[in-house]
């Protein structure tokens, strides 16, 4: 799957942006492996969504590189990507099948292609029946499971979640981390953008940690932990974020 | 560009899968249609009633101090004269006669006087009618037939003007270039709130973020723009249907005028022009209602705006009288060079022929210019104010010192 086995699948490099005269994003590096599931981990308004955003073209860097399998991503690229944003929403007055074929086709899939992934996606979440259903007309868990189809209906390279399991049920969450396991057995790359440090020591290989836009800490889970004494990542994460003069620098 | 056929089909079968779609698009021809039927019966009513109006016949006393009436007229209506004027109103009161008809010996001056037994609101007309006809018929027999066509007006005029040499028609000059006004006033009134909404429910659904990583903003907006055209021209056609079924086949009985599409005389010159200020003057107000839509959080708080648009754009109407006669007054041409009212102005005044070509010229050029700069605000707009989802964004917003 990976096209340049050499080239990290994303770049970041001296990233910078400010809204206004407030600095959001100082100076941030960091890359992301092909393969691997990365968490980017960080407290309300600590920068993680701005840099996705960053990331993906939505907001233009003040300063600094922002690359994804070595150029910047436009929507012209040939990089197959899955993002499930922190604000999720759907056409809410169209039907189930009719918005996820338009997001499969958007995505680059044929749409006789789009319409039979979405029909057997459907019927592997328990929602086979709700095909032609208006949107609006399911639940809010309902919802979210087809939001989690569109986001990897085309079978992405990058798979890029922020926040995924905000608001999701157990049944939700349990489907959502079985697809993201799914994905990266298949040799897609993920990042996973939360706080819920249970779900990031399951899933990460490597994370990084932001607060007011600068990596506090970054490399292996095993590596930040020894980093912050051997103290659990919930332990490092408190520190950090309530009180930074406890943390023991080790 | 990319994925534009996609956006475009989506918008145009989401829209068709709408029942309001269809209510709307549907309840414009059936009012017109029903207004069309109610005409129809009516005339066709009216005709019957004057028919059997003609048809009727009453007894009629009449006395003639004007000495207008021929007595050969009297004869043929079996009116009875009579001296008294008392004795002709006791006569309709016992019920001994319909009606008594009284003229003056001053009919200028004074009214002829009609006395009949009430028949019904519509049929008492027919009283008057007849004392009328009685007038005229006598007039007619003293004068002449020809004498008393040319008193009555009932004598047809033809006219024919020249241009430059050529035989020129004003009202059907206006005609073809005529129905780019027309067009553009039934695209924005039927389309505008379309338009000022079709980005914010990307927006409140919250859905926008997931477009962006799929298309150019600068793509949904052009496939939104294309949708909502072909959506207009579904619209127009379906407002049409009723109207040339009823031309065809009931133009006569509903007294609609004879309509020879031969005739209607087409200025290339004029109607290209008609075509370019119609193409800008659509695209400025797609743009402008776009970028409003863009800029607000809530299609609520867009329609707010909608009736500041509207002013700019219709205002102009309330000076139709100035373009016409006074094409060099100030306010025409401010009307007809801002760019926000300047749409009406110029497709009215090209249509009417007051619009030369250096004014022409000039008014594409703004129109063109501000058309770019709207829609290139309302990509950005979208872009930008798309994420910001619960505050209105400014303009200022849009240019940040720093940010892309």
């Amino acid at each position: 799957m990976a096209k340049s086995p050499a080239t990290p699948m994303v770049t970041v490099k001296d990233f910078s942006i400010s809204f206004g005269k407030k600095k959001i994003i100082d100076r941030l590096s960091f890359e992301v492996n092909r393969g691997e599931v990365f968490g980017f981990l960080g407290s309300n308004g600590s920068g993680k969504t701005t840099t996705i955003r960053s990331l993906l073209g939505i907001y233009g860097a003040d300063s600094g590189q922002l690359l994804i399998d070595g150029k910047t991503f436009s929507v012209d690229s040939d990089i197959k990507l899955g993002y499930l944003p922190e604000e999720r929403g759907l056409y809410k007055k169209e039907s189930v099948i009719d918005t996820m074929v338009y997001f499969g086709q958007l995505k680059g899939m044929a749409k006789a292609d789009a319409k039979q992934w979405s029909l057997d996606y459907l019927k592997k979440v328990d929602l086979g029946d709700k095909a032609t259903t208006r949107l609006d007309k399911l639940s809010g868990g309902q919802q979210q499971k087809i939001q989690v189809g569109i986001t990897v209906m085309n079978d992405p390279e990058l798979l890029i979640l922020d926040e995924p399991t905000k608001g999701f049920d157990p049944v939700n969450r349990r489907l959502l981390m079985d697809i993201i396991d799914e994905h990266r057995r298949g040799g897609a790359t993920v990042i996973f953008v939360t706080h819920q440090m249970e779900e990031v020591e399951k899933l990460c290989d490597r994370i990084i940690l932001l607060k007011n836009g600068k990596a506090e800490a970054y490399g292996t889970i095993k590596d930040v932990k020894n980093k912050f004494g051997g103290a659990s990542l919930d332990d490092i994460f408190v520190k950090i974020y309530d009180n930074k003069d406890e943390v023991n620098h080790a | 560009m990319h994925n534009l056929d996609t956006v475009f089909k989506f918008e145009i079968i989401r829209t068709l899968k709408k029942k309001t779609f269809w209510i709307m698009a549907l309840s414009f021809p059936v009012i017109i249609g029903f207004i069309f039927v109610v005409v129809f019966f009516s005339n066709q009513a009216t005709n019957e009633a004057a028919k059997s109006v003609g048809d009727q016949k009453f007894t009629v006393e009449v006395t003639d101090k004007s000495d207008h009436i021929s007595p050969n007229i009297l004869k043929s209506l079996k009116a009875k004269e009579i001296k008294d004027k008392h004795q002709g109103i006791a006569d309709v009161k016992t019920g001994k006669i319909d009606a008594y008809f009284y003229y003056p010996p001053d009919i200028k001056q004074q009214n002829v006087e009609v006395y009949a037994n009430d028949v019904g609101l519509f049929d008492n007309s027919r009283y008057q009618s007849t004392a009328e006809q009685m007038l005229t018929a006598s007039a007619a027999s003293k004068a002449g037939v020809e004498f008393t066509a040319i008193l009555q007006g009932q004598v047809n005029f033809s006219s024919t003007t020249y241009k430059d040499g050529a035989e020129y028609n004003g009202f059907k000059q206006l005609i073809a270039p005529g129905l780019f006004l027309v067009l553009f006033y039934i695209l924005i009134i039927m389309f505008g709130n379309q338009m000022l909404t079709s980005t914010t429910e990307e927006k409140e659904n919250r859905v926008i973020e997931m477009i962006l990583t799929t298309i150019k903003p600068r793509t949904l907006i052009i496939g939104k723009i294309l949708s909502l055209l072909v959506l207009a021209l579904i619209q127009i056609i379906i407002t049409l249907i009723p109207v040339v079924i009823a031309f065809i086949f009931l133009r006569e009985n509903i007294g609609l005028p004879e309509l020879d599409l031969s005739n209607i005389p087409l200025d290339p010159a004029r109607i290209a022009i008609g075509a370019v200020l119609f193409v800008f003057s659509f695209l400025l107000f797609t743009g402008l209602l776009v970028a409003i839509g863009a800029a607000t959080p809530t299609a609520k708080e867009a329609g707010g705006f909608f009736g500041v648009v509207m002013v700019l754009i219709f205002g102009p109407l309330y000076a139709v009288t100035l373009f016409v006669s006074s094409p060099e007054a100030m306010l025409v041409k401010i009307l007809s060079f801002f760019p926000l009212t300047a749409p009406i102005p110029l497709l009215l005044r090209n249509s009417i022929g007051n619009l030369d070509p250096a004014e022409a010229v000039l008014g594409i050029a703004i129109l063109a210019v501000s058309a770019i700069l709207a829609l290139g605000i309302a990509i950005r707009m979208f872009r930008f104010g798309a994420l910001e989802y619960s505050k209105r964004i400014s303009l200022k917003s849009l240019f940040p010192s720093k940010k892309s």
